[in-house]
């Protein structure tokens, strides 16, 4: 397996502020792995995503040391255009994310491809398939400030993924959905990163990441605190420590430990922990 | 105090009903979780308990009087309402400002102002930002001081439109300490939420909507029981209710006590 | 913002017809009437414009600006110049002190046509031509895409600002701030709602910017494309060559006319 993203001893420490947001990170993210950050507010996970995709040091201004390479290109001399080819963000805020430019969604989703100069038959067709992808053809010709949260956050995400990076870096983007649609936009991840992209996800839903992560990293207070498997860092306790929950999967198996009960490998997925408890109970 | 919502319709220019209905009262003091899909008419139906939203058709009575009879900053005094964007509802230089300002405008005492504050403060955890300009709090404080603003105003009623939206486990932890403290006082609390762990732990009621309607209200033990008709709103009970449910325990469970408790009396059967 | 016409330009021939003939338009009309000795052709390129709002739909409210904005400019035009410029030579009408002078007033009669010509034409392109298809063509001629992108944006944002006054006004009522009522309390409620409006939006701006860059703005080395799709038909490289030759024509009219080899236009006695 080689590295798609390698983080080497980064640091930053936006200006004016008292204290670094990022302190000596270094770690490497798997071509087609599924890669989830987690950590407390005000952590540094925002701050890492900006500097995946060269927001920092590019318009974020702060003093920054060590490097940052992605898919080869030193972040800080590729220019945010150039590395937009490789990488995708989608923000937390969609409606920060729209070109208030676009009168359709339609025209929204090719706004990137636009920028690529992507001719527009190939347009067409893409728009198409995104839209489908994305639940959004009952819009299509609708403008997209007019749309609800859920839905501005999928022509958001659509809009992002058009654009077919080999890695896509999604921080919290779905807040603005309910369970159901936020599920929806999860399978698309899962599909897409089956196909070979790259996802660095962050994401407060720990049973979710328990689900898709290969690898799982916990920042606390701009610092690598753990990183490994799922299983390995949502079983241990110590995780808590640092502002972030377990799976309720993973809380359970370890109370039901703590009371007694035969068990041997603390579960951080449901259907391993139904079956757990289905052989306490027989 | 009571809040009676009577055949309550809010239907947009187009025609199309955002709320096709809805019958309920909330009473006492015990708290209340709305939950359903987007769209499902939550918002629609919260901004109406304070008048932002004015019915279509059907009736809003709080203690029996029409909501049409006053306007949203008189009802201001009664009921609290958090809207889910803080931007939409900050705008002063400072948190202290932020929570002088709702009950000044209802009238309330200096003094008592005074008394308030630092509980309020304590209870929201901004005890030592309280001079701090809110824009230059992280998104997390920034979301309590809207809350701490609105606690203030010591109203009877406190509504929250997605409190738990972007917010991390210390957060959620802190709202679930409010949502209970506001019980102790007496004091009603009505809820939007996504989040069925957060419904599950901290709320005895839910109401569940769909389509611009009511589709279940009751106890949640009950409510997150009804497999089918959570199914037919997209509804998803939250993950320890569901492993107790897939694994054949006789009871809904919510919490990992519980969860240990129903395994234990299992047992002993 | 302005979009009364679907974005694959159905609709009527003004619709259709691409933005940069009607950018033409503006100019063949407005320069036309600017340079033809005296107001005539101005009058006659207003009627053709009524004839044009009609055809597009939109006379009454084509009708509103004419009138609401032409009549006032007129009659405070006809007042300076008619009774105050110094060319006045021939007195038409005497009121007491007030007279009123024939050049002057055929001068404020030619600036006024010029300028509703100019206002008019340019409110039927913009009621017409839904913006993203105008960028897309001026683009498709070399347009700089940050020039593109702040007529666009700049044009989105005020509804979207106006959608933020309605949710912060409802967030402020919830705190007891009273927003209905008569005018003095409304500006008083209003007042201290500008601050977050105005900030939030600079932040949100700052945001939007960053993210465009994500999306590939500002790439180099790139000619960018456009979704929107803006036709060459023939019927507008006929309304092309008929708004040039038209131009023309008015040139070499006025020309002949001006340098006196052939003042064929009726000699009002000024206009100069």
């Amino acid at each position: 397996m080689t590295s798609i993203i390698e983080v080497e001893d980064f640091s930053f420490r936006y200006r004016n502020a008292s204290s670094a947001a990022l302190r000596h990170l270094s770690f490497e993210v798997e071509r087609g792995s599924f890669f989830c950050i987690v950590g407390a507010n005000g952590s540094g996970k925002s701050t890492l995503c900006n500097a995946l995709v060269g927001l920092i040091p590019h318009y974020f201004v702060g003093r920054s040391g060590g490097g940052i390479r992605v898919k080869g290109n030193q972040v800080a001399d590729t220019s945010i255009p150039e590395l937009s080819k490789h990488i995708g963000l989608v923000f937390q805020n969609p409606f920060n994310q729209l070109s208030y430019t676009a009168g359709t969604v339609a025209e929204e989703l090719a706004y990137g491809l636009g920028n690529h100069g992507v001719p527009r038959e190939l347009m067409e067709e893409k728009v198409r398939q995104v839209a489908a992808l994305m639940h959004l053809e009952s819009v299509i010709d609708k403008n997209p400030l007019e749309l609800s949260g859920g839905q501005v956050q999928r022509v958001a995400f659509g809009s992002t993924f058009i654009m077919e990076p080999d890695i896509l870096v999604l921080d919290e983007c779905t807040a603005q959905l309910d369970p159901l649609g936020s599920e929806e936009i999860f399978d698309i991840v899962k599909r897409l990163n089956d196909r070979g992209i790259t996802v660095v996800m962050v994401d407060h839903d720990m049973e979710r990441v328990a689900r898709c992560a290969d690898q799982v990293m916990v920042l606390d207070g701009g610092r690598l605190v753990a990183i490994g498997s799922p299983q390995e860092v949502l079983s241990d306790p110590r995780t808590m420590d640092h502002g972030v929950d377990l799976p309720d999967f993973a809380k359970l198996s370890l109370a039901l430990q703590a009371e007694g009960y035969p068990v041997d490998r603390i579960h951080t997925t449901e259907e391993p922990t139904v079956s757990m408890v289905k052989e306490l109970l027989s | 105090m009571k809040i009676e919502l009577q055949e309550l319709v809010h239907s947009y220019p187009s025609g199309d009903r955002a709320l096709d209905g809805v019958n309920l009262t909330f009473e006492g003091q015990e708290p209340v979780a709305i939950i359903g899909q987007n769209g499902a008419g939550k918002t629609t139906l919260v901004k109406h308990l304070n008048g932002i939203l004015r019915p279509s058709s059907g009736h809003v009575l709080i203690d029996g009087t029409d909501i049409e009879t006053a306007s949203t900053a008189k009802w201001s005094a009664k009921l609290g309402y958090i809207f889910q964007n803080p931007d939409d509802q900050l705008f002063l230089e400072s948190v202290r400002k932020e929570f002088e300002f709702g009950p000044r405008q209802i009238g309330m005492g200096q003094e008592e102002i005074d008394r308030r504050m630092e509980r309020v403060a304590d209870l929201v955890g901004l005890t030592g930002k309280l001079d701090t300009h809110p824009f230059d709090l992280g998104p997390t404080d920034k979301k309590f001081c809207t809350i701490g603003a609105v606690l203030m105003m010591n109203t009877q009623v406190v509504i929250f439109d997605e409190p738990t939206c972007g917010q991390d486990k210390a957060g959620n932890e802190r709202l679930g300490r409010i949502i209970a403290e506001l019980g102790r006082q007496g004091r009603l609390c009505i809820a939007i939420s996504h989040d069925m762990k957060f419904v599950s732990t901290n709320f005895s009621r839910v109401v569940l909507m769909c389509q611009g309607k009511v589709l279940l209200d009751g106890p949640k033990d009950q409510v997150f029981s009804q497999e089918s008709v959570l199914k037919q709103a997209y509804v998803t009970p939250p993950p320890l209710t569901r492993v107790a449910q897939e694994s054949g325990l006789d009871r809904p469970v919510f919490t990992v006590p519980a969860f240990i408790e129903a395994v234990k009396d299992a047992g002993q059967h | 913002m302005a979009k009364l016409c679907v974005a694959d330009g159905s609709g009527n021939f003004l619709d259709r017809m691409n933005p940069l003939v009607k950018i033409l338009g503006i100019f063949s009309f407005g320069l036309g009437a600017l340079i033809w000795p005296d107001f005539s052709l101005g009058l006659v390129l207003l009627l053709v414009l009524f004839l044009l709002a009609a055809v597009a739909g939109i006379l009454p409210s084509f009708s509103k600006l004419i009138l609401g904005f032409g009549l006032p400019v007129s009659i405070m035009l006809l007042f300076i110049q008619g009774c105050y410029s110094p060319k006045n030579r021939v007195i038409i009408a005497s009121w007491g002190f007030l007279h009123l002078g024939l050049e002057g007033t055929l001068y404020a009669a030619k600036i006024v046509s010029t300028l509703l010509v100019f206002l008019g034409a340019f409110y039927i392109v913009n009621k017409t031509t839904y913006t993203g298809r105008l960028v897309a063509a001026l683009s498709g001629i070399g347009l700089p895409a940050k020039i593109g992108y702040l007529v666009l944006a700049s044009l989105n944002v005020v509804p979207q600002m106006e959608h933020r006054i309605k949710v912060i006004r409802q967030a402020q009522s919830a705190r007891g701030l009273e927003t209905g009522g008569g005018l003095i309390s409304r500006i008083k409620a209003y007042l201290p709602l500008l601050g977050p409006v105005v900030l939030s939006s600079l932040t949100d701006s700052q945001e939007r910017g960053m993210t465009l860059e994500t999306r590939g703005f500002g790439i180099k080395g790139v000619r960018q494309s456009s979704y929107v799709k803006v036709d060459w038909r023939k019927s507008d490289q006929l309304a092309c060559w008929l708004l040039l030759v038209f131009f023309l024509l008015v040139l070499l009219a006025s020309i002949l006319s001006r340098t006196g080899i052939y003042p064929f236009t009726y000699d009002w006695g000024g206009g100069r």
